[in-house]
């Protein structure tokens, strides 16, 4: 038990302060996605010329908002189960199912892990998008333009975050198990939003 | 082999495995069993291509509108509004509670924001005027589920996304089913409040309220341009069935009917209180929200992302600068709740779509299709046997990953049998978002308990007979394809 809890409070920690970076680049990503659709409105209608990177931009942008605030969202139970079985078991029933499923996530989550690296690291990663570039131009500079694997590590990131998440909702769930549930802290403060 | 996933991916769902995950590990396992490990590849590869869609960004972008108008206390103005017109009826704060979701539905795309947003205030406000606590959750759960029938939807783009229709077309095609409901759950209210004897509240107009200078005059200026738009509107209608040859300027038009409409707004202003003129007034601003998204979307000015987009710069316009209910500092929280709540679900269609190609390269759609061809071939028998393992579906599971899961599965097959896929995809959108309410797993249920501080199980008894005209509007949703097909028909978003 000690030797679980040992692993877990710099696991946990580490989760904390990562997440919650994560957390504050989502929200940036968000706002800016916003600005980006309605400067591609004002551009087209006010300015008569619709800029051809916007869209583009902004799907850069949710797909990096997803990959990093997904893992907050999976830590604070915002993935959508049927948890009949679960309420149905015993405790240590449900604690065991619990952990067999969440092993199975973790197998997953490896898998997308190694594909997501061989995705990054793939020849359409290597090519470059036709429309995202830094404009170095204005600077007297040469454009650099935007790879396809800045957006392919997105999801990576995403998958990396997750399994340490998995990891740690895996420890926790043997520590309950084992009868040490007072002596973990609270994951989350409650609401998590849904879309349904 | 492959076609064992299917029978594999449900014994994971129903064992408890977070459906993104169970998704990807029916498929994956199947390929990698099959020794196509190098199909993997493919998986993750439609799992990115899946999220990366510019579409899809509508449904983070609708919640974050949602979010901020709930947040700058429009759900208050919202609930005095209805009360102004719907708090005399027998039965009244229940009639106000239908209303409301009908008007909040034009605002979110979402029965839990619907559910939790009117129920704070309403169920305590009906339980004060003498109603039982569970029957105003439930009626709270029961109206909220009319949020994502009547546009924005969050289930509707992500259903027009994974299949391939159009956002518009099952927008509009959800505006008739919505009012529908609302009325059958407002008959419904009428019928009960004779047998239990409902409270009648009197009309509730909110007196001695105060408006600052800025926003009287926005809604000044915005209900004449929507009234006038809408006589125009009105007028181009008259125009075209008629085919009258009248070769004017439209925007010439417009200018003429502005005046038109300042008149008939000073004729009704004579005829209410002045307490009722400022309860409307305070409603003119949030309610213009699904005009901009509908209106934009109809004109053909932006597409529904955009519209979604702008939804939000004119939540935060309102309640920033109008209503002055949102400071700064609230802008965070509320954008880390839409983020981490769309993340889950674009991370959920990344997985259906990969999962879909799967679908497609094992025979499961052939075998079904002959399954359920064997059953009949009368497609109104095969819809009335949807309509059932719909609603087993939904009372397990929520309407998002459901809606995900079976419209590949399903679509085809009633499209093939002659079902226009429009109508189809509202077929399943309203019984699945009525499976939100439904026991022993409805979604709704929960959050109208957490709301009300009253059992799941007492609600989900106080419930029943609202649930029962929700699937009657469904069977008449089913076997009347005009119900939902006319708007999208007329405005030509569907041939």
């Amino acid at each position: 038990m000690a030797l679980l809890l040992g692993v877990l409070a710099p696991l946990q920690l580490f989760n904390d302060v990562v997440l919650r970076i994560g957390r504050a680049l989502a929200i940036a990503a968000l706002a800016l996605m916003v600005c980006l659709i309605l400067g591609q409105v004002f551009f087209r209608y006010v300015m008569n010329d619709a800029p051809n990177w916007t869209e583009e931009g902004a799907r850069f942008l949710m797909l990096w908002m997803t990959g990093l605030i997904a893992p907050m969202a999976y830590r604070q139970g915002g993935f959508v189960a049927i948890d009949m079985l679960e309420r149905a078991l015993g405790r240590i029933a449900s604690a065991l199912l619990t952990l067999t499923l969440m092993t199975l996530a973790l197998v997953v989550l490896i898998y997308c892990v190694q594909l997501g690296w061989s995705n990054v690291d793939s020849l359409t990663g290597r090519g470059k998008s036709a429309s995202l570039r830094i404009p170095l131009g204005l600077l007297g500079g040469e454009d650099i333009r935007f790879r396809n694997a800045w957006a392919y590590t997105s999801l990576f990131v995403g998958f990396v975050l997750l399994t340490l998440v998995n990891i740690e909702l895996m420890i926790r769930q043997i520590v309950t198990l084992l009868g040490g549930e007072s002596r973990l802290k609270p994951l989350h403060d409650g609401d998590v939003a849904r879309a349904d | 082999m492959l076609i064992w996933f299917l029978p594999l991916f449900l014994v994971l769902l129903m064992l408890g495995l977070p459906v993104v995950f169970g998704l990807l590990a029916a498929p994956g396992l199947l390929l990698i069993l099959d020794g196509s490990t190098r199909d993997l590849a493919v998986l993750y590869r439609n799992l990115y291509n899946g999220m990366d869609s510019f579409p899809l960004m509508a449904l983070p972008f609708f919640m974050l509108a949602g979010e901020i108008m709930n947040r700058g206390g429009i759900t208050t103005r919202l609930v005095e509004f209805s009360q102004a017109f719907m708090g005399h009826l027998r039965g009244g704060l229940a009639h106000v509670n239908i209303l409301s979701s009908i008007l909040f539905a034009g605002l979110s795309g979402s029965a839990v924001a619907d559910t939790s947003a009117l129920g704070s205030t309403l169920i305590p406000a009906m339980e004060k005027n003498g109603y039982s606590r569970k029957f105003a959750a439930a009626i709270t759960a029961a109206s909220s589920v009319i949020g994502p029938i009547i546009p924005p939807s969050g289930i509707m783009i992500i259903y027009a996304y994974v299949m391939g229709e159009s956002v518009a077309a099952l927008f509009l095609a959800g505006i008739v089913p919505g009012i529908m409901v609302g009325v059958g759950l407002m008959v419904m209210v009428r019928l009960m409040a004779d047998r239990y004897d409902l409270p009648k509240a009197e009309r509730i107009v909110t007196k001695n309220q105060t408006i600052t200078a800025l926003e009287a005059r926005v809604s000044f200026v915005l209900i004449r341009i929507n009234v006038a738009g809408l006589l125009y509107a009105v007028f181009a209608g008259i125009r075209a069935a008629l085919s009258l040859d009248i070769n004017l300027n439209g925007w010439l038009i417009f200018l003429v009917f502005l005046p038109v409409a300042h008149g008939l707004m000073l004729w009704l202003r004579a005829s209410v209180s002045d307490d009722f003129r400022l309860v409307c007034k305070k409603a003119v601003a949030p309610l213009q929200t699904p005009i901009i998204i509908l209106g934009g979307i109809l004109v053909g000015v932006f597409t529904p992302t955009e519209a979604s987009a702008i939804a939000v710069a004119y939540a935060i316009v309102v309640s920033f600068f109008v209503l002055r209910s949102m400071t700064f500092k609230d802008l965070g929280p509320v954008l880390a709740r839409s983020a981490l709540a769309s993340s889950a679900v674009l991370l959920l269609v990344g997985a259906a779509v990969a999962f879909k190609t799967v679908v497609s390269l094992s025979y499961a759609p052939q075998i079904l299709t002959e399954l359920i061809l064997s059953l009949s071939e009368n497609p109104l028998i095969l819809l009335f046997l949807i309509n059932i393992l719909l609603f087993i579906v939904g009372m397990f599971l929520d309407a998002g990953p459901a809606i995900i899961i079976l419209g590949p599965i399903l679509g085809p097959i009633f499209t093939e049998l002659g079902v226009h896929p429009v109508h189809f995809a509202i077929i399943m959108s309203v019984n699945l978002t009525v499976g939100l309410a439904t026991p022993p797993m409805g979604l709704v249920l929960f959050v109208a308990s957490s709301v009300s501080r009253e059992k799941v199980e007492t609600i989900s008894r106080a419930i029943l007979p609202f649930l029962a005209v929700e699937v009657v509007v469904i069977f008449l949703i089913t076997y009347f394809p005009a119900i939902s097909m006319t708007i999208p028909r007329l405005t030509g978003f569907v041939q």
